[in-house]
């Protein structure tokens, strides 16, 4: 039972990262349309909202927290990651969002320390 | 870390094409594996991760943004953008220490 509960605490569990990132995303962009003048603001605050709620988990972890934002208009876009870490404890975690006039593709790694 | 060694895997892969949408998969693919393992052979204590985004150039706008919760004296990051004319290519690469 302690033993489960140990590794619980230290793992990198993605669904819990999943809906940290959708918050994120959803009070950053929400109801919005794509600006231009806006898409700064809106890249940090994702990214800064995700991390410090990721930190507030109390996790032995080092994060890395990467946001896309691109404005709908047909061009085509393809992202890839590649990780040289520790399968047994690292994780990540991609979330796809988008409404009628932006894509949004946050990407959060997480690294044992 | 590097730039210019990025740019060189970026300009192997991509150098002289147009975007292709049914080869971007590959593009990508290979742009962050040759990047890892050319991080890899410096043999240094690092865990890492590269990512890679290619865009058609099309004129959408795009932003980027990460944010690194880490060990500042230690861990490092680098940010490769290369294009031509049909497309845009951004590669990333975080290294984080691994402490022994």
């Amino acid at each position: 039972m302690d033993e489960f509960q140990t590794a619980e605490e230290a793992s990198f569990l993605v669904d819990e990262v999943s809906s940290i990132i959708k918050e994120a995303i959803e009070s950053a962009i929400g109801g919005n349309a794509y600006q231009h003048s806006k898409v700064n603001q809106w890249t940090t605050s994702v990214v800064e909202q995700t991390l410090s709620q990721l930190t507030k988990l109390g996790k032995p972890f080092k994060y890395i927290v990467t946001c896309v934002i691109m404005q709908k208009n047909g061009a085509g876009l393809h992202t890839a990651s590649s990780c040289f870490w520790d399968n047994s404890s690292d994780g990540t975690c991609t979330v796809r969002w988008e409404n009628k006039t932006m894509y949004c593709i946050v990407s959060a790694f997480g690294l044992a320390i | 870390v590097s730039s210019p060694s990025f740019k060189q895997c970026i300009e192997s892969v991509l150098g002289k094409a147009d975007y292709n949408h049914n080869k971007v998969n590959q593009w990508t693919a290979a742009i962050v594996e040759q990047s890892l393992t050319h991080l890899v052979k410096l043999g240094k204590t690092y865990k890492y991760i590269v990512t890679c985004a290619v865009m058609q150039r099309s004129g959408a706008g795009l932003h980027t943004a990460s944010s690194c919760f880490w060990d500042t004296t230690t861990d490092g990051t680098c940010t490769v953008r290369w294009e031509n004319r049909t497309m845009n290519c951004i590669v990333n690469v975080f290294a984080v220490a691994i402490i022994l």
